[in-house]
């Protein structure tokens, strides 16, 4: 974490984007003796791994591996990473990039002991982006519990604010410093391995689904984070509109997913995520029914295979083949899923408490365009690797939907191809 | 439905519901969204789900006697919210092509009419029957006199009675090919809803079918199914201006024929005379009816149109115009005019009744009785 010396090779890597697939390969390449830099855009690392209750293959909590990930971090002195930082331009070629980042101000410096003065201190509420704007903060706030680097973040929304001033008064510790400005930074490094990740499909564009119409309808990553000990109900699976605990819960599989209209691609990972919503429902409350409605069920390899066996053994779970196609309102909060059972050829009206549309991974890149002008793009905003050119790199979901193994291993080789680049200078 | 269903799929079939409008059906892979976004489609067996699996195994027996491909009113909305571009809709309009086919008699005359290249040769037949039969009987004059009132009269060039030689054999002719087709219809698709669980009936009598026929006309008439309809919902009002102008032009032409043998009163009526008015209105919704129903499907480019929508609606669009024109070039007094657009309206009519059961149109018939059977069926009342 301290300033790289003697690096025994010429030449750094920079890594855009410090989720799991990027914190693997700024890991991989600097644990063999290179120097590496992320660069984050959120005021902590950890992606999207950070808002999961438990991620595959074994149901681990995103602490059991981030944490691992953060401690090599802590002790390598070759990795340097900035959060709440962009990059801004990109010029070079392989071996040789001039890289302009901006490092947007955090007005909290290292004296931060997270005791949380500031925020007992302010006033203004803001909606919790890591919990979907499903509870809210204050404008002083650690984004959350495990954030790594372990600090608390003041908004720039109350900036100029009476807000600011009580935050920096309330601070025994001399950590606010409100006159903190955005700065540019320029790094020359050999290689740049893109490692931007992904969004949730935004649900509200898929309209005969009705999220944003009806409250107790979520998506699976917001179930994630009512699932999650520290979300927006520590983990109380409560449907949204009235705190209820649900009765029936249904899953829309493939919601804006293998879909001409949406994303036309499969994602991958939304099978086995709502078969693992399942089990978290399940294991929350004995009695609750589960329907899943789903085109095919993918459940790839031999594991995630053995999960769906299980899951599929609860008669509690019921699986209907049939893409949920209309919602209707159910009365009482609840909402009417119709769809076509294609095994009966019956039309199937469910009326659940709450539905959770397992919608699909968006690269990051569609909506944030990268600044570097020679990448290429898939149809999708997929970022296609040219191995023969080397210099710049796409990993994890920024390449193609995959779940964290399969990041982690595409990681690890994209870690060898940066270095690669960097032995033909 | 059977627990074992030995598949035996017929590849010219698929190649031809490809080749009718369907080409998109390959790409459906079964998620059922069609079947919940028909705004029709009962609850029991929806469509067109199955219809798409059927077809894409090559189950002729099982599609061309589906009553359901008839329930379709082709509204789009399955095409819209298709997640693969699989435009169910179009392939349901497909395969009403062809089990039209399927049900008429001779193939010979239905595979003309469904040809494209055939077409010169169809235009031809009606004129030689006209002009042979007319120079024969002496009933065509070229050189017609005007009426006692020194007006023109069509009926001095093309003799009503040379009309009525004609048309009424024919009439008889398409109502008898249409009767030879429902025989079978009726009778396949109850086999098929049997087969399907679409109905508790085990036979189809024929008062009940006759007084489920009478509670779906007034259904029809209003065109409720089409104001049902999402994506194509601007159809319904042309569709019903054409439906309503045949329906008066049909009273007209009854009317026409009996005053005409019984009392012995020829043509042309005044203006004022309310067969006339009503003659008129018909002709004028007829014309704005199909030019705005091409229109939309000119407009309309993610549905495919084929050869067989053309020519109907060209067709509908031809009648109305040659009538109105025969009309007015005749109260211009443009002799020469008025007698050829008689004589090119007639050849149309000739087209429409001739072809009536082999044509597009033939969804008059095989869509009203469909919509009888789902009706007699009891398949939309009860829910499993």
């Amino acid at each position: 974490m301290s300033e790289a010396q003697g690096a025994p090779f010429s030449g750094s890597i920079l890594v855009v984007g410090g989720g799991i697939s990027g914190l693997t390969t700024a890991l991989e390449a600097a644990e063999v003796g290179y120097e590496v830099f992320i660069v984050e855009k959120n005021p902590y690392l950890g992606g999207r791994v950070a808002q999961l209750k438990q991620y595959f293959p074994k149901l681990c909590p995103p602490t059991c591996g981030l944490e691992i990930n953060f401690r090599r971090i802590k002790d390598n002195p070759r990795i340097k990473f900035f959060t709440l930082a962009d990059v801004e331009k990109v010029d070079g070629s392989p071996g040789n990039y001039n890289v302009s980042i901006k490092l947007n101000p955090r007005y909290v410096n290292e004296n931060c002991t997270c005791c949380g003065a500031c925020a007992d201190a302010c006033q203004t509420e803001i909606p919790n982006e890591f919990n979907f704007g499903m509870d809210k903060t204050k404008g002083a706030f650690l984004p959350h519990e495990m954030a790594f680097p372990n600090r608390y973040v003041i908004s720039s929304r109350i900036m100029g604010t009476e807000d600011a001033q009580r935050c920096k008064e309330a601070c025994p510790y001399d950590a606010v410093d409100l006159e903190m400005q955005a700065k540019t930074m320029d790094l020359n490094v050999g290689a740049i391995v893109w490692a931007t990740g992904w969004e949730p499909y935004d649900a509200s564009k898929i309209d005969n689904l009705g999220f944003g119409q009806y409250p107790n309808i979520v998506t699976n990553m917001m179930l994630e984070r009512l699932a999650a000990p520290n979300g927006p109900t520590k983990g109380q699976i409560l449907r949204p509109s009235d705190n209820k605990a649900p009765q029936s819960v249904a899953f829309v599989q493939c919601a804006g997913s293998r879909d001409e209209n949406h994303l036309p691609y499969c994602s991958y990972i939304c099978c086995m995520a709502s078969l693992k919503h399942a089990t978290y429902i399940r294991e929350q409350y004995p009695d609750t029914k589960v329907y899943i409605f789903y085109i095919d069920m993918r459940a790839p390899g031999y594991r995630y295979e053995r999960f769906y066996e299980k899951v599929k053994a609860d008669e509690n779970v019921v699986f209907v083949k049939g893409k949920v196609a209309a919602v209707e309102d159910g009365g009482n909060g609840q909402v009417t899923l119709v769809a076509e059972d294609a095994v009966s050829g019956e039309k199937l009206h469910q009326t659940v408490d709450m539905a959770v549309l397992a919608t699909g991974m968006q690269p990051t890149a569609v909506n944030a365009k990268l600044p570097a002008a020679d990448l290429n793009y898939t149809e999708d905003g997929f970022i296609i690797n040219d191995l023969d050119k080397g210099g710049m790199f796409a990993t994890g979901c920024a390449n193609r939907p995959a779940d964290v193994m399969m990041s982690n291993q595409n990681a690890t080789g994209i870690a060898l191809k940066a270095i690669q680049t960097m032995m033909k200078r | 439905m059977a627990d074992k269903y030995l598949v035996q799929p017929d590849i010219n079939f698929i190649n031809e519901v490809r080749a009718n409008g369907g080409e998109s059906l390959k790409k459906c892979f079964q998620c059922a969204t069609c079947s919940v976004a028909c705004p029709i489609a009962p609850d029991r067996k929806p469509f067109p789900r199955k219809e798409m699996i059927a077809a894409s195994w090559g189950l002729k027996d099982k599609l061309l006697s589906d009553p359901d491909i008839w329930l379709c009113h082709n509204c789009g909305d399955c095409s819209t919210l298709c997640p693969r571009g699989a435009k169910p809709g179009d392939v349901m309009a497909s395969l009403r092509m062809m089990a039209i086919n399927e049900y008429a008699t001779p193939k010979s005359v239905a595979n003309a009419v469904n040809d494209r290249k055939k077409l010169p040769l169809l235009i031809a037949l009606p004129a030689i029957i006209f002009i042979v039969l007319g120079l024969i009987t002496g009933l065509l004059d070229f050189s017609p006199e005007l009426n006692e009132y020194g007006e023109i009269a069509h009926a001095k060039f093309f003799s009503t009675w040379l009309v009525d030689l004609i048309f009424i054999p024919l009439s008889i002719w398409a109502v008898a090919v249409f009767a030879m087709g429902l025989k079978r219809f009726i009778g396949d698709i109850h086999k098929n809803a049997m087969a399907e669980g679409k109905t508790d009936k085990e036979t189809i009598d024929t008062k009940g079918f006759l007084s489920a026929l009478v509670r779906v006309i007034p259904s029809i008439l209003k065109h409720s199914k089409f104001s049902e309809c999402g994506e194509n919902n601007n159809r319904g009002t042309p569709h019903m201006m054409v439906l309503f102008s045949f329906i008066g032009l049909l009273i007209v032409t009854s009317v026409f024929f009996v005053v005409l043998y019984v009392f012995g009163i020829h043509g042309p009526y005044s203006q004022l005379n309310p067969i006339k008015i009503l003659a008129n209105i018909s002709g004028i919704a007829l014309i704005i009816g199909a030019a705005l129903l091409i229109k939309q499907r000119m407009d309309k480019t993610d549905e495919v149109s084929t050869y067989k929508d053309w020519y109907l609606l060209w067709l509908v669009l031809g009648l109305g115009v040659t009538g109105m024109l025969a009309e007015l070039t005749r109260l211009a007094d443009a002799a020469f005019l008025t007698y050829l657009i008689y004589f090119i309206h007639l050849m149309l009519v000739f087209h429409l009744i001739a072809f009536l059961p082999f044509s597009k149109l033939a969804h008059l018939v095989y869509r009203t009785v469909a919509l009888a059977y789902n009706e007699y069926s009891g398949r939309e009342a009860k829910k499993i």
